[in-house]
């Protein structure tokens, strides 16, 4: 062999072998910040395990979405793993940040970080008092639960008030604050009452297994959904879900609804606007349920599930949340009060909370 | 013109030479005898891409974990949460529990999750580590279906008393120490070797994910860890060896928070006890190895501030059983027995499990007479209790042409039996999944050519590999999340590599270039116009570039290691993504001898160019860092006349 082919041979071996090192650099979504009035904010967890949750914005007036507004809003700055819930009070937005350990105060007309309230274990949602003070509900250690008591001037926690296991969603009727008790990592059956004043507990209310969701009628009673508990292989339901009625004037329970199911849990509880009209999600299918019936509907209003359901307040439009194969954006389909599809859009990673603004 | 042909059968020789030196016996017939007894690496891997970190390159490593040398030394990308903290592997854009990690033949990998964490392997312990690419579930079962890494522990007989002690210290409070004992006569050989290991690992980092972008120092992230690795080797008589082999484990880290949390009060703790046996003849016309062994491992997971206590223990019987003989004199055959009996208790299952998997496996071996050609068959047949898994076999050819090149083809079934928390996870566990299973298939070329003192040589390797029924957890209807065989994972791409080695006297020059280029996307879902099918897997770099500079002169040796990893996917529909990564670490080292002592003076000098990067995403990697080390080696040949 000649030096000169022996020489050329391998030269072509590294020109190949360095010409293959190119950059391949993924295609970058452009996103302008909108307007954030006027819509409805998504809230992504983003992806289990090492990833960030993000916030989605749907413009009402010209059904823009814009992604990534908390980010985009804040210099690349990033929620944090697992974004859980989002609440507007006085015109400051609330993000909490479950596996963070945070909530994120916000400009509500910006999305710009005012203050992070830490020292938080698995924060779940926001409720504002008054314009003193709102309520964290966490669920702290497994069987464990409280609300964290912020002062909102300062962001800074001034009392803890501990309720059931699992703290989980809160409602705010007359002086007193509901609080559903999901049993968080474990099991628990109660709804706390919390003097709003005093921040002290009034009452521990028996309702059924693993209380998540709570929300106030037209009549001003008090209804409470509640998943249910599995048997300890986790095989089917020993107590199934069940929908259960309080009424605030003396903290009793007047109506329990047990579901049917052994095996399906009863997620997610909103209302519609003029708060007659009870929704849900059961068995694959979202219900409704009137608040004069005493018995369950049913009939399904829409054929399908959701891993979020949210209702706009100005239309009834029905948003439910579908997180695709859970490692890559999400859609957001819009129904209307009869059930119609009317359209969809797409969203971060693992879509589950809406905020109506 | 000094050109030099390479032939399968002289690397083969070479390599079982190593394993068992014997000097009693004809230099032709020992050959013969002893490549029948190593291990079916060398024997029966044939076509597949194989790699091998050798003693001396491992030297340069011997303060590090596997998960280090791999990221800098081979072509399996490694996914890393940080230093020192949980590493696993993924070869040609296959999973995390797709690599098969065997010492010494036994697969170590974690029934209940089917990972074996890198970080927690010392590379001290070894030998060599090969790196066989490519499925391989023919020769070694459940779990070959990227790649194998294969741990050797070899015993050279009648080498004398050896002892070494090796302390090294470094950045963010890292201090280990090191210490080895040998005795190695004409019959038997017992060796132990130590280590403990602490570190802070508290290095500052810029916190992207917080407000403003702090400097941060890294929390919660100390560890300690010790061990050892105990050997013992007899020669019963000349034809059979016997071998026992103890490895004893205790590690304790803290598990820092990621970039996005503020803190973390959590730790982890692993324990492990592996017992080995093995026992070996040969002979003639027969050859056959009975190895046994026993493995426990015991996790326990912290986390105060959730109230989480996580404890689980998991209990692995293997035996086996091979005989090899020749049918002509062109080939070889194999005949084996698999049993595999795991074992856990967690809380975290609805019962405690068990498994018992009986595998019966064959291999043959065919050369033709002038030796340029070769071929091996193998299949396996495993069954779980009495249901039989997919029957699996694979062929091999090598073959030496044009002079300078070597071809290597290889198409292999591989499969991946669901694990512990797949099967029986509270809540969620699914007893009805199949294994994963599907085929790969390489091409590979490599060549060798020298001129003058220049060696040049270099491998191209094509691969392809399918994997269906690939399980993943996704909710079901009601909510629940639970495992299925969805994905269909289909990996492609090329593997190049590039070395020069220059030599004059004592000075001795080797650059090496490997490249790599991967694609690997889902082809299936449960879910319509799924935008994640057709699209790269997360976490599988597309492409990857090192390159590798070692001067040596004497006793004095410089190397340069710069590790490039392309963009990774962290959605898997594409959206999102983390910046390519540039790594340059040197290492250098130099060695004074006198009278039965060396001395090793060495120094590591990682991340010279201060690279910001994440490996996995919101896990904070420390800018530049360091270790220096004092290594002391002391010999006593054997005198010659000794019997024992």
């Amino acid at each position: 062999m000649k030096t000169t082919q022996f020489i050329s041979i391998n030269a072509f071996a590294l020109i190949i072998a360095f010409a293959s090192c190119k950059k391949d650099t993924p295609v970058v979504q452009a996103s302008s910040t909108p307007a954030l009035t006027n819509g409805v904010f998504v809230i992504n967890q983003g992806p289990f395990q090492s990833g960030t949750g993000t916030i989605s914005f749907y413009n009402r007036s010209n059904s823009q979405v814009t992604t990534d507004v908390f980010q985009n809003a804040n210099n690349g700055y990033v929620l944090g793993n697992i974004a859980q819930s989002m609440a507007f009070y006085n015109g400051k937005g609330y993000i909490v940040v479950n596996n963070a350990e945070k909530v994120v105060v916000v400009n509500g007309n910006t999305l710009v970080e005012l203050a992070t309230i830490t020292n938080l274990t698995q924060p779940r949602y926001f409720l504002g008092i008054n314009s003193g003070k709102g309520y964290i509900s966490q669920w702290n250690a497994s069987g464990a639960g409280c609300i964290k008591v912020i002062n909102l001037t300062t962001s800074a926690i001034i009392n803890t008030i501990p309720t059931g296991a699992g703290a989980e969603n809160m409602l705010l009727s007359g002086n007193s604050v509901y609080v559903a008790c999901s049993g968080g990592d474990s099991n628990d059956s109660v709804v706390t009452v919390i003097d709003a004043t005093a921040d002290s507990v009034l009452k521990n209310i028996t309702v059924g297994a693993n209380p998540g969701w709570i929300q106030e009628d037209a009549n001003g009673k008090i209804w409470v959904l509640c998943a249910g508990k599995w048997n300890s292989s986790y095989s089917s339901l020993i107590t199934p879900g069940s929908l259960v009625r309080i009424n605030p004037a003396n903290n009793t329970v007047e109506l329990s609804l047990p579901f049917a199911s052994t095996t399906s849990q009863p997620s997610v509880l909103v209302t519609n606007s003029s708060k007659n009209m009870l929704y849900y999600i059961y068995n694959g299918e979202v219900y409704s349920q009137s608040i004069t019936s005493s018995s369950l509907n049913s009939t399904a209003v829409i054929n399908r599930s959701f891993y979020g359901l949210g209702i706009d307040p100005t239309n009834n439009y029905f948003y439910g949340a579908d997180a695709g194969n859970y490692t890559s954006n999400g859609k957001v389909i819009r129904y209307n009060a009869s059930g119609g599809i009317v359209d969809s859009f797409a969203v971060g990673v693992i879509p589950q909370n809406f905020c109506f603004k | 013109m000094n050109l030099f042909k390479i032939s399968v059968i002289t690397i083969c020789v070479c390599r079982a030479a190593e394993c068992l030196s014997q000097q009693t016996v004809d230099s032709v017939l020992q050959l013969k005898m002893v490549e029948v007894t190593a291990p079916r690496i060398d024997n029966f891997s044939s076509g597949n891409k194989k790699q091998t970190l050798d003693s001396t390159l491992l030297s340069n490593y011997s303060i590090n974990n596997l998960a280090d040398v791999l990221a800098s030394q081979s072509q399996i990308f490694v996914k890393s949460y940080g230093l020192g903290s949980l590493a696993t592997t993924s070869f040609r854009g296959a999973g995390a529990n797709h690599t098969a990690l065997l010492w010494n033949g036994f697969n170590i990998q974690s029934p209940m999750n089917g990972l074996v964490d890198m970080a927690l392997v010392p590379s001290f312990f070894f030998n060599n580590i090969q790196l066989q690419y490519g499925g391989a579930g023919a020769l070694w079962g459940t779990g070959a279906v990227g790649g194998t890494i294969y741990m050797n522990n070899i015993g050279l007989f009648n080498k004398g008393l050896s002892v070494f002690a090796n302390t090294s210290a470094g950045s963010f409070g890292d201090n280990q120490q090191q210490l080895g004992f040998e005795l190695s006569k004409k019959r038997f050989i017992s060796s132990i070797k130590i280590f403990n290991h602490g570190a802070k690992n508290n290095f500052p980092f810029i916190n992207t994910a917080q407000f403003g972008s702090p400097e941060q120092r890294q929390s919660n992230a100390q560890l300690n860890q010790y061990g050892f690795l105990q050997e013992n080797y007899f020669k019963i008589t000349t034809r059979q060896l016997l071998t026992a082999r103890l490895w004893y484990q205790y590690s304790d880290r803290n598990i820092p928070p990621s970039m996005t949390e503020n803190t973390s009060i959590a730790y982890q703790k692993d324990q492990s006890y592996r017992a080995t046996a093995e026992w070996k003849r040969t002979g003639y016309k027969l050859a056959s190895i009975i190895r046994t062994a026993y493995f426990q491992d015991n996790l326990w997971y912290n986390d105060s501030s959730v109230n989480l206590n996580d404890k689980s223990k998991t209990r692995v019987f293997i035996t086996e059983a091979e005989n090899r003989f020749s049918i002509t004199k062109y080939d070889l055959v194999n005949i084996g027995v698999n049993n595999t009996y795991s074992k856990a208790l967690s809380d975290d299952y609805i019962k405690n499990p068990a498994q018992n998997r009986t595998a019966l496996f064959a291999n043959y071996k065919i050369h033709t007479k002038n030796n340029k050609w070769e071929a091996v068959m193998s299949a396996r047949q495993e069954m779980v209790y009495t249901k039989p898994v997919p029957f699996t076999s694979s062929i091999g050819i090598v073959g030496n042409i044009f002079r300078y090149f070597q071809l290597n083809v290889n198409a292999a079934r591989h499969y991946r039996l669901p694990t512990f928390n797949d099967l029986y996870w509270a809540q969620g566990g699914n007893p009805n999944l199949k294994p994963e299973q599907g085929w790969s298939e390489e091409v590979g070329l490599t060549y060798k050519q020298s001129h003058k003192k220049v060696m040049w040589g270099g491998n191209a390797t094509l691969f392809n590999r399918n994997i269906n029924d690939w399980i993943i957890w996704l909710p079901n209807t009601y909510g629940i999340w639970t495992p299925g065989n969805v994905l269909k994972v289909w990996s492609r791409g090329l593997e190049y590599k590039l070395n020069v080695t220059y030599e004059v006297k004592k000075l001795k020059v080797q650059l090496s270039g490997l490249y790599n280029y991967v694609l690997s996307t889902n082809q299936a879902s449960t879910t319509p116009n799924d935008p994640s099918v057709g699209k790269q897997l997360i976490y599988v770099p597309v492409q990857n570039c090192q390159g590798n500079i070692v001067i040596s002169y004497k006793d004095v040796s410089f190397m340069y290691t710069q590790v490039y990893t392309g963009y990774r996917y962290t959605t898997s529909d594409n959206t999102q993504y983390l910046n390519p990564y540039t790594i340059g670490n040197i290492n250098v080292s130099t060695i004074v001898s006198f009278n039965s002592f060396k001395i090793k003076v060495y120094a590591q000098l990682n991340n010279i160019w201060q690279e910001k990067y994440q490996v996995m995403a919101y896990y904070a990697m420390p800018q530049f860092n360091y270790q220096f080390g004092l290594l002391l080696n002391y010999n006593k040949p054997n005198k010659i006349n000794t019997n024992n």
